[in-house]
């Protein structure tokens, strides 16, 4: 239990701090940022209570918005993400898993989890620009952004976790 | 009854969602208006010391850069300082009332020397924070302004850091007008390039040419009139016609500024309780 909750408060630390540091002055080609933070409830396994995803999701939102001046667009768009987590894992994990299975590509089958991984991150890559620009103003500005991001993010978290099973 | 625990506590979830959504919404559309949401900004405390060291590390790296845009400024102001000895020369003892105005103006700012520390250009509503506060004497509504031009205004404080509202910021309007002639309007940032605003409503017998300097009014209190805003790159017409509007190619490279200058405006307070009158 304590375990548990250090190596996520760790997992936190260093997924913010490459987001903050890192990531923040990162553009592709001009447009979208990685948002490399939403790993923090890739990794949540399956069966895991409900309310604690959404609470990680929350905090780490949070932290995101106070240290890149987004108040309420990280948090929400994480929170989105934390509630759809489950049901997406559920849907994408083979059947014959394991009930309580760890997401990874070790546990799921690389195609199972890259599919996860990518529509995981779409969603919450539509409420973060959704909520960020909130108005169909530049449209197609918009929607380039949220492309190259969600690209680039979904490359991340791909390269994360093959580092991840190394260690 | 036990059933009905039971539903409750399987759909808790669905509860702890709306309220943090809520709370995120509350935040998304408050922070503008609640002052005391700057605790939530990268003008708190910890964030603060934090990107500030992220600053400092950075600085090292770019500091050819910098030292190119100091000699530039350098450049500027001595020759600034030049025409304006050569001017006082001419006019000693006879110095008009306008132009003992300006120069009154000019004495009553009082610069306070500042580092950004945290700043972004991509976003449609970007904010810069620079580490200066309110126990430098900075305080909401003053003018940032770098060697090459206005950056922008001052827009939350706290004791050691404030929160800067950028130039590109669809918020931020600066009043401004075109050099030599007295026609005036607003600069504005219409997203996407963050060297290009666009400057409205400019009436069409103001004729303004291709490269033609445009400056600060003065009209606003924030700035003293007369600083470097850009030049004109294209002219286009209206949306009615009846106008101008004029696209500015911006003085600053907001993307690279790093030392900057918050203006501290004596005479400010007078001027705003004169135009509530």
């Amino acid at each position: 239990m304590i375990n548990t909750l250090l190596k996520r408060l760790l997992n936190m630390l260093l997924l913010l701090s490459f987001q903050v540091l890192i990531l923040n002055h990162v553009q592709i080609s001009g447009y979208g940022t990685p948002l490399v933070f939403a790993c923090m409830i890739l990794y949540m396994p399956m069966g895991s209570v409900r309310t604690g995803i959404l609470l990680w999701g929350f905090c780490t939102g949070m932290l995101v918005d106070i240290f890149s001046n987004t108040p309420g667009v990280a948090s929400g768009s994480m929170t989105f993400a934390a509630l759809i987590q489950q049901p997406l894992l559920r849907l994408t994990v083979p059947r014959d898993a394991p009930e309580n299975i760890e997401p990874s590509m070790q546990n799921m089958g690389t195609g199972n989890f890259v599919r996860y991984a990518m529509l995981l991150m779409l969603f919450h890559h539509l409420v973060y620009y959704g909520l960020e620009s909130f108005s169909l103003y530049h449209m197609t500005d918009a929607v380039l952004l949220m492309l190259t991001s969600w690209v680039s993010s979904v490359l991340l978290a791909l390269l994360l976790e093959a580092f991840r099973r190394k260690n | 009854m036990r059933e009905l625990l039971d539903r409750i506590s399987q759909n808790v979830h669905w509860v702890v969602f709306l309220l943090l959504e809520v709370l995120s919404g509350f935040l998304l559309f408050k922070f503008n208006h609640y002052q005391g949401s700057v605790w939530f900004t990268q003008a708190n405390t910890v964030a603060g010391k934090v990107l500030e060291w992220e600053a400092k590390g950075l600085q090292y790296m770019n500091l050819g850069k910098e030292n190119a845009y100091l000699v530039r400024q350098n450049t500027l102001l001595q020759h600034n300082l030049n025409v304006l000895r050569h001017e006082l020369a001419g006019l000693k003892g006879d110095t008009s009332v306008t132009q003992r105005y300006h120069i009154d103006l000019l004495k009553d700012v009082e610069m306070i020397p500042a580092q950004v520390i945290s700043n972004s250009v991509r976003q449609r509503d970007n904010l810069i924070t620079i580490n200066v506060g309110s126990d430098d004497g900075v305080q909401p509504e003053m003018g940032v302004v770098s060697g090459t031009g206005v950056v922008g205004i001052v827009s939350k404080v706290t004791p050691h850091y404030s929160l800067v509202l950028s130039v590109l910021n669809s918020r931020s309007s600066i009043s401004c007008r075109l050099r030599g002639t007295e026609y005036f309007g607003y600069m504005k940032w219409n997203g996407g390039n963050p060297l290009q605003v666009s400057m409205d409503d400019v009436p069409r017998h103001a004729k303004p040419r291709i490269g033609d300097i445009v400056e600060t009014s003065g009209f606003s209190s924030l700035f003293p009139p007369g600083i470097f805003l850009g030049r004109v790159a294209q002219i286009h017409n209206s949306g009615d016609g009846l106008a101008y509007s004029l696209e500015i190619q911006m003085g600053t490279d907001i993307a690279h500024v790093q030392n900057v200058c918050v203006l501290k405006y004596n005479m400010k307070e007078e001027l705003d309780s004169l135009r509530r009158q």
